[in-house]
């Protein structure tokens, strides 16, 4: 016992050196946290590289607005329950009745609060707070900082814009905060459009002309100057608006497209159809019209919106097809057999965004067989039996009476929507890979020829409709037709689909009025109110800042 | 004279032919059976011996009976031989004529044993032993069990504490034994009136020794709060998780889980306090942290587990303690001779409530209706154009589907459970390996576990030893469920099936709503395993000074994770959709301890041990994912992402550190008065820089009062010790880095054709660079007691908990540009009342009844939020964002309060239809505005309680516990058919839970055309009483096992959910799940021992 004894101290007293060697390898910053996959805002910004990434996640955020979901109740909401649209799925919900509707707990009412706040506001807040306290030298140039800057201050402006154009007095935040706070108060109307013009100047000034391929998408001073535009409109000042359309007309690098161009040049068409086929919507397609473009890239990570799941590719892209597309494969032959199939050409669409006679026939009246927009290339009048299984396979399908029911299965639509089907999914998808064009310059001379007219102006608000009617081979306007209904009437022509139509509306103060005009759903017409003119404040921003009032818009429950 | 041996044995010939029963473990019960029918039939023997010894003769009567000879080897001559022959006489006669020749006598024993002994002067008959038996203070003790040792022979006294026994034997032992008190044993001498016998109340019961972390106490000191599950009383049912045996058996813990395969489940200690942080209990496993899931512990191996509830319990766990403390501790080795236990299980399952669904009948009632209250036609008729046309067509032909029958598989669980223990002078050893198979109630919805544990301690010197407890295991979860979710929505006429059998994607494919529930299922191949890797290392070193030992703990713990899916090609989609992905986690941690403990004792009076600890712990995790679509074939599955044509890779990583110091000393005063001090400092890199250390102290007292003189006259009370302790614990369950505000990734693709660029942006959490330790101040004042000579006993506790410094995470106005900041905010207080009570309440020779009862009661209310009055009324801001009101539980439902239906005859509000929800005007001004929310109820239960009977007749055990929990409400989407849970206008399936129409206008569940413009959320009472668990077993007798040899022999039966009686209209009021159900358990098992 005594000799085991003796050769188990030697052991022993090894042990309590491992343990006290362990214990003095306690320094002092044992408990100092690195973290080791994730750093924080300050240690990004820190580097020339950091604000790239910044930048790129800005891009991502703004292209969110558009198709971060497909869900109905909010993709699709700028369109639906306007004069343009209603839903056709008469199993859903949105606009239908404005009243029970739009509410303040309504997702789609938080939806672009959130958007705004959380997504938008806050990646360009922190990119403009942090280029002007980074250290200098990381900065190519002065310009190079100031370009930066730039780009998140036209992003920080298009929010502010959506936003007072949908809530009305919003808070402004113009910077970033270290502790929480919930005494936000809201700032006019007049005061959010002010900052979002000065943020606009800013970028007009210090952003790219043009940009390289590689990085399309981007934004030059053409998109921030035709922004300003609308902004200087909204502010009342509409010869500064004149002034920054023609920054962008006459910079000598647009053009409205009156020759066939890009990936379906060769095929039947027109110019105006070639703006909305795949891959022709950025500058290097040849396409000299637009101004800024969503970017959208089949199979390839990022590409598309955030992605769900475990599969990257299977985020949503452009649902212009599902939202806007009938849902023809539930339509019966006259003996009551499925009359059409889903087909690549048609895609998958689902009728939840209806549009209403006003769009389909009403506007078109003047130059029906002439207006380019109204071709063949451009609406989708017709349709074919397509189901073998149908004896009426290969015919026309003839005019039918619908049912509210049925609004959803059959109707005239603006083939801008249709797009390729994807590498890897297929007709029933319901999304396209087609960039998704957020400005282009027939909407400047449509946003100068407001400008014109606001000021009455007509003969050169009459001038620029013309250009855009010209391309479109429609008959010119006489000066004494053009109104703002007459201008609502164009937009409607050239945009629809494109423009965000709700906000237009709202920023012309026109929702109400129109609605009641032309939506063709009865109970939305009868529902919809005076105070609808504007989306309620969330509720849930209402509780979260009890601090101080935020005060609900008027008319709705407060 | 010959000392005779009464160990009496069975004769060769049965044992072996028991033996070789006993491998065929299950049919042993019944062919014993079997084997004892046909020996009451066989009474009449013929024999005809010509020479043999008696022996013989005894082997020979065997042969033709049943009949089993017991004698003691040196009674029995072995020269002599002798000669019978009867033709068909009874065993009386065989018997006479057999042992004429000897001084021997016989007797028949449950018409089969025969039992052989010498003549003495007494006969059998007239053995009988009176006496009578008194308690430690000289009163009467009625219904103590006197045994004869090593029989069954047995009777109890009666009121007057007297007894008289017949006895099988000539000689013997009596036992006396009695709940609470020390069992004696009495030699019998040649008086037939025994002295009275005295019994002592039991030290065992109040000396238990129970674990308290770093260290154990015997219950009678201990001053903290400590509950002991009792796992003996739960062998016989099917627990494939320790914490099940958890669930509603212990006073102050809630245990919830949804009954799926694999799943651990949440504990919560004392109902909920910190709004934010985990509210998930420490787990010690063998004395040092576990960070792995409970599910990685094999119950069997368990050997005990106690809950530590109160600070004094819990502050040597300092800060990882706020949230109660369970100790785990396995078996080790305990007898000289090695032990085999196996205990297997086999449990079928079945849904214990299946949730009613519109039939298709009312499915079609539910368009009709639905089309009728919305302005659209409505024309029976015309049904087959509402329905989609591959519903119409299933309709038409008269199919319909019904859901649950479709997700569901056979469900059972399958346990094999084997260990080996023993432990001799120097070395202890317990060795396991146990499986357990689970199917869930839902297809693929399946789990198996497979674990192995050593522990293994022993003495190398008499001051030095060395040990280890490990264990692994091997949970694997492969295999992705039905979608339960989407089975919810699956319409009556749903097409499941092409015609040549392969499942569709959509269950109504026109629509795409609803995908099939099996489809992902089937068409995903997943591996999901989970590996833990865990040991404790030490050893233990008795310094030369008395009293003083040193322990050393190092505890590694390995976790591997891994989750592999392969989304294979549907032949009937024309795109390619394959996927795959690979995503692997590894967790290292490690704990490294020293403590010191020294005992001494100072005269009769003062006793002390000190305990001393000085530890670090440490955590990593990393993870990696690679995910791959579009495969040129789907035969690769997950094993070659590269020929993907689209490749995306993540990975993560983290880390915390941990140093922590504690002291505690107990001081006991003539072991009635006690004492106990800690302190614990605790550091954790989880803390921003300037609050990463925090101290907790908490002392205890407890007085043992029945040990005082001026008490011994009550003879009622047999213990009595009041307890009483303050102290505080922390939390510190946060992950880490969330102190400093970190990114978040994303990318985008500029130009058509380019290349993907990385994105960073602030991620949803404002950092916080003052975020510090949340500390719960902790009161506990207890009672345990023992009346009525221990048949009456329990415990009664009152405790005040008051956290501060509340980690919570704060939802933050859109504006401040993040969604959440965690903060250390406000007070809660949670005050409640716990009450165990153990009794027995028939006591007597056979039979036995006792009864377990638990009480709690838990009140938590928010003291403080953010000490703010930003709009200046006067009074605290309540956070209503968060749901948090002064004055009110941290979880309440906040909403507008339903007042039934508007009717049509109501004046209704502008959009409004008849059968839409009307909530009542709480602020009275006429109109509803979001002033009229309201608290509408808790959501965590008011109280409660569970009651285990427990009955025992002879070798029978028969038990059943009612749970349940009351004062609770849970929300209830489902219940508006026009709600969220539901999509009503679409093909898809609904809960039937009625609606409003014109002919029929109910109060309660609104119409069709509801679209809930206020967002209401609906709710439902959670209360539930549900008999839990009932069991029965059998033990094989001890004679029995000692001729098989077997320590332990016993059958069960036992059923699980059995009954709950509750209003929820969900799957189940306890867990609260929205979709599974909680599973009905039929179980048989079998456990022996060697």
């Amino acid at each position: 016992m005594k000799r085991f004894k003796i050769k188990l101290l030697p052991a022993l007293a090894l042990v309590m050196l491992v343990v006290l060697g362990t214990l003095n390898g306690c320094k002092k910053n044992l408990l100092t946290e690195t973290p080791l996959s994730s750093l924080s805002v300050s240690q990004v910004l820190s580097t020339r590289a950091g604000f790239t990434t910044f930048m790129t996640a800005l891009h991502v955020a703004a292209r969110n607005e558009l198709i971060s979901t497909d869900t109905y109740d909010r993709a699709f909401d700028m369109q639906t329950g306007t004069d343009v649209a209603t839903t056709g799925d008469p199993t859903i919900t949105p606009y239908v009745n404005y009243t029970t509707y739009l509410t303040p707990v309504n997702n789609t009412v938080k939806f672009y609060w959130d958007w705004a706040y959380l997504q938008m506001i806050a990646r360009a807040n922190n990119i403009i707070v942090y280029a002007n306290k980074a250290d200098p030298s990381i900065w190519a140039s002065a310009a190079d900082k100031n370009a930066v800057i730039a780009e998140a201050k036209f992003f920080r402006a298009y929010t502010y814009n959506v936003l007072t154009n949908l809530y009305g007095d919003v808070p402004i935040v113009d910077t970033i905060y270290d502790t929480p706070k919930v005494d936000f108060t809201r700032n006019t109307r007049q005061q959010v459009l002010t900052f979002a013009k000065n943020d606009l100047i800013f970028a007009s000034k210090y952003l790219p002309t043009t940009v390289a391929k590689t990085d399309e998408g981007h934004i030059v001073k053409g998109a921030a100057d035709h922004l300003l535009a609308e902004v200087y409109i909204s502010l009342g000042d509409y010869d500064n608006a004149i002034a920054s359309a023609n920054n962008v007309i006459n910079s000598g690098l647009y053009h409205l497209m009156t020759t066939r161009f890009g990936s379906d040049a060769a095929n039947p068409g027109d110019p105006y159809s070639d703006l909305f086929k795949d891959g022709n919507q950025n500058r290097s397609s040849g396409n000299f019209e637009t101004l800024y473009v969503l970017q959208i890239e089949d199979v390839t990570p990022g590409g598309q919106g955030d992605g769900v799941g475990a599969n990257a590719t299977a985020g949503t892209a452009n649902n212009w097809i599902r939202a806007w597309g009938p849902r023809y494969f539930a339509i019966t032959d006259p003996k009551g057999v499925t009359g059409m199939i889903v087909c690549d050409s048609l895609g998958r669409g689902v009728g939840w965004v209806r549009p209403c006679n006003y769009v389909e026939y009403d506007i078109w009246r003047s130059d029906y067989n002439t207006d380019i927009r109204n071709s063949k290339y451009n609406m989708r009048r017709q349709f074919i039996y397509n189901n073998p299984a149908s004896t009426y396979y290969g015919q026309l399908i003839g005019p039918r009476t619908a049912d509210i029911d049925t609004m959803q299965y059959l109707y005239a639509y603006p083939r801008k929507i249709e797009g390729k089907v994807g590498k890897v999914t297929n007709n029933t998808a319901g999304k396209t890979f087609k960039d998704m064009v957020v400005y282009r310059l027939a909407e400047t001379y449509l946003l100068r020829a407001e400008a014109y007219l606001r000021k009455n102006d007509l003969v050169n608000a009459a001038a620029d409709i013309n250009i855009v009617r010209s391309r479109a081979h429609a008959s010119p306007v006489d000066p004494s037709n053009v109104t703002i209904d007459y201008l609502l009437d164009e937009r409607a022509r050239e945009l629809l689909v494109e423009e965000p139509r709700r906000r237009t509306l709202s920023r012309m103060g026109k929702l109400v009025e129109r609605v009641r005009k032309y939506n063709i759903r009865a109970t939305t017409r009868s529902s919809i109110q005076d105070y609808h003119a504007l989306f309620p404040i969330p509720q849930s921003a209402i509780d979260a800042n009890f601090g101080a009032k935020l005060g609900q818009n008027p008319g709705y429950p407060q | 004279m010959k000392k005779s041996n009464h160990f009496l044995r069975g004769s060769a010939m049965p044992l072996k032919k028991i033996l070789l029963v006993m491998k065929l473990f299950t049919f042993l019960l019944i062919i014993a059976l079997h084997v004892s029918a046909n020996s009451y039939s066989q009474k009449i023997i013929s024999l005809d011996v010509k020479s043999a010894t008696l022996k013989q003769v005894f082997k020979a009567i065997e042969k033709k009976s049943n009949y089993r000879f017991f004698y003691s080897d040196n009674i029995v001559p072995t020269d002599k031989k002798i000669a019978i022959n009867i033709d068909a006489g009874t065993i009386k006669e065989v018997m006479d004529k057999a042992l004429k020749e000897f001084p021997l006598t016989w007797k028949l024993i449950d018409d089969r044993s025969i039992v052989i002994s010498e003549v003495t002067t007494n006969s059998f008959d007239d053995r009988v032993i009176t006496g009578s038996v008194k308690d430690e203070k000289g009163a009467p003790l009625p219904g103590v069990v006197v045994k004869e040792k090593g029989t069954n022979n047995a009777v109890a006294t009666d009121v007057n504490g007297t007894f008289k026994i017949k006895l099988i034997n000539t000689a013997g032992t009596l036992t006396f034994s009695f709940v609470g008190y020390e069992s004696q044993d009495v030699v019998l001498g040649d008086k037939n009136d025994l002295p009275v016998i005295s019994l002592q109340p039991s030290a065992k019961a109040l000396n238990e020794v129970i674990v308290v972390g770093y260290g154990t106490q015997s219950k009678r000191v201990v001053t903290g709060s400590i509950a002991s599950v009792d796992l003996k009383a739960q062998e016989t049912l099917p627990n494939t998780n320790v914490s099940q045996a958890l669930r509603g058996r212990v006073a102050g813990v809630q245990f919830l889980d949804n009954g799926r395969p694999g799943q651990g489940g949440s504990i919560l200690v004392r109902g909920k306090r910190s709004i934010n942080a985990s509210n998930d209990p420490l787990i010690i496993l063998d004395g040092v942290f576990f960070n792995g899931s409970l599910a990685d512990i094999n119950p069997d191996d368990v050997e005990s587990m106690d809950i530590l509830k109160d600070a004094s319990a819990a502050a040597i766990y300092g800060s990882r303690a706020a949230n109660g403390v369970l100790l785990i501790t396995t078996k080790t080795g305990k007898s000289e001779k090695p032990t085999i236990n196996f205990n297997t299980y086999y449990a079928g399952n079945e849904w214990s409530k299946k949730i009613q669904m519109l039939t298709p009948q009312r499915y079609i009632q539910k368009i009709l209706d639905y089309r009728a209250q919305t302005g659209l036609t409505s024309d029976p008729t015309q049904i087959t154009t509402y329905l989609q046309p591959s519903e119409a067509k299933n309709y038409l032909a008269g199919n319909s589907v019904d859901p649950w029958n479709y997700v569901s598989q056979r469900s059972y669980t399958n346990s094999y459970d084997v260990n080996i223990s023993a432990k001799n002078k120097n070395t202890s050893y317990f060795l396991s390996g146990a499986m357990v198979t689970e199917k869930g109630l839902i297809f693929n919805d399946n789990s198996k576990r497979t674990s192995v544990k050593a522990n293994v301690e022993t003495k190398l010197a008499d001051w030095f030893t060395v040990g280890v407890s490990s264990q692994f295991s091997n949970r694997n979860t492969s295999g992705l469920e039905a979608s339960l979710g989407n089975a919810y929505l699956t319409s009556p006429f749903a097409t499941l099936h092409y015609p040549d059998g392969s499942l569709t994607q959509y269950s109504v494919t026109e629509d795409q709503l609803v995908t099939n529930p099996l489809y992902t299922a089937t068409q995903t191949t997943n591996e999901e395993i989970s590996q833990n890797l865990f040991a404790n290392f030490y050893a233990i070193i008795n310094l030369p000074i008395k009293g003083l030992s040193y322990r050393l703990n190092y505890s590694p713990n390995y976790r591997w994770y891994h989750n592999y899916n392969a989304y294979k090609q549907d032949p009937h989609l024309t795109n390619n959709v394959t996927t795959a992905s690979k995503a692997n986690t590894q967790n290292f941690d490690w704990t490294l301890e020293n403590i010191v403990t020294y005992k001494k004792d100072i005269g009769r009076d003062h006793s002390f041990d000190i305990t001393l600890l000085y530890g670090r712990n440490y955590s990593k995790v990393d993870s990696t994912q690679v995910n791959g679509a579009t495969f040129p074939s789907d035969q690769y599955g997950w094993n070659n992402l590269k020929l993907a044509s689209t490749l995306t890779a993540t990975s993560s990583a983290a880390e915390i550190n941990g140093v922590s110091s504690m002291a505690r000393i107990n001081y006991r005063f003539k072991n009635r008065y006690f004492v106990t001090l800690t302190g614990r400092r605790d550091g954790s890199s989880v803390f921003a820089a300037n609050n990463k250390y925090a101290f907790f102290p908490s002392a205890a007292l407890s007085w043992v009062a029945s040990d005082e003189s001026f008490m011994s006259s009550v003879n009622w009370l047999n213990f009595l010790k009041l307890r009483l302790s303050y102290g505080s614990v922390g939390n510190q369950a946060i992950a880490a880095y969330t102190t400093l505000g970190l990114t978040g990734t994303t990318q985008y693709v500029f130009g058509d054709g380019g290349s993907t660029s990385p994105g960073i942006f602030p991620g949803a959490l404002m950092p916080n660079p003052n975020l510090k330790w949340e500390t719960t101040y902790n009161a506990n004042l207890a009672v345990d007691f023992q009346l009525l000579k221990g048949r009456i006993g329990g415990t009664l506790e009152y405790y005040a908990l008051d956290t501060k410094n509340l980690i919570l995470r704060r939802n933050l106005p859109d504006m401040d540009l993040y969604q959440t900041i965690l903060l250390n905010l406000g007070e809660t207080q949670n005050k409640g009342v716990e009450i165990t009570f153990n009794t027995v309440n028939i006591q007597s020779k056979d039979f036995q009844w006792s009864s377990n009862l638990n009480f709690s009661y838990d009140r938590n209310k928010i003291v403080h939020i953010y000490n703010s009055d930003a709009n200046g009324d006067g009074i605290e801001d309540n956070d209503i964002t968060n749901k948090w009101f002064i004055g009110s539980p941290i979880s309440v439902a906040y909403d507008y309060k339903p007042n039934g239906l508007y009717q049509a005859s109501d004046v209704l509000p502008a959009g409004y239809k008849p059968g839409w929800v009307r909530v009542t005007d709480l602020t009275g001004d006429g109109a509803i505005t979001s002033a009229d929310r309201t608290v509408l109820g808790n959501l965590d239960p008011k109280y409660r309680w569970g009651i285990n009977n427990n009955f025992t007749y002879k070798n029978f055990t028969l038990s059943a516990f009612v749970s349940a929990a009351q004062g609770w409400i849970g929300a209830y989407p489902r219940l508006y058919a026009s709600g969220s849970a539901n999509y009503i206008g679409r093909p898809a399936n609904l809960q039937d839970v009625g609606w409003w129409t014109a002919a029929d206008p109910t109060n309660t569940h609104p119409a069709l055309s509801f679209t809930n413009p206020l967002g209401i959320v609906p709710y439902a009472s959670r209360n539930f009483v549900r008999l839990q668990d009932v069991s029965f077993s059998y033990s094989l007798p001890k004679p029995v096992l000692q001729k098989i040899k077997m320590q332990n022999l016993r059958f069960y039966v036992s059923g699980r959910n059995l009954y709950t009686w509750t209003k929820w209209p969900g799957p189940d009021p306890e867990s609260g799940d929205a979709y599974f159900p909680t599973p009905r358990t039929i179980s048989v098992g079998l456990s022996a021992s060697y």
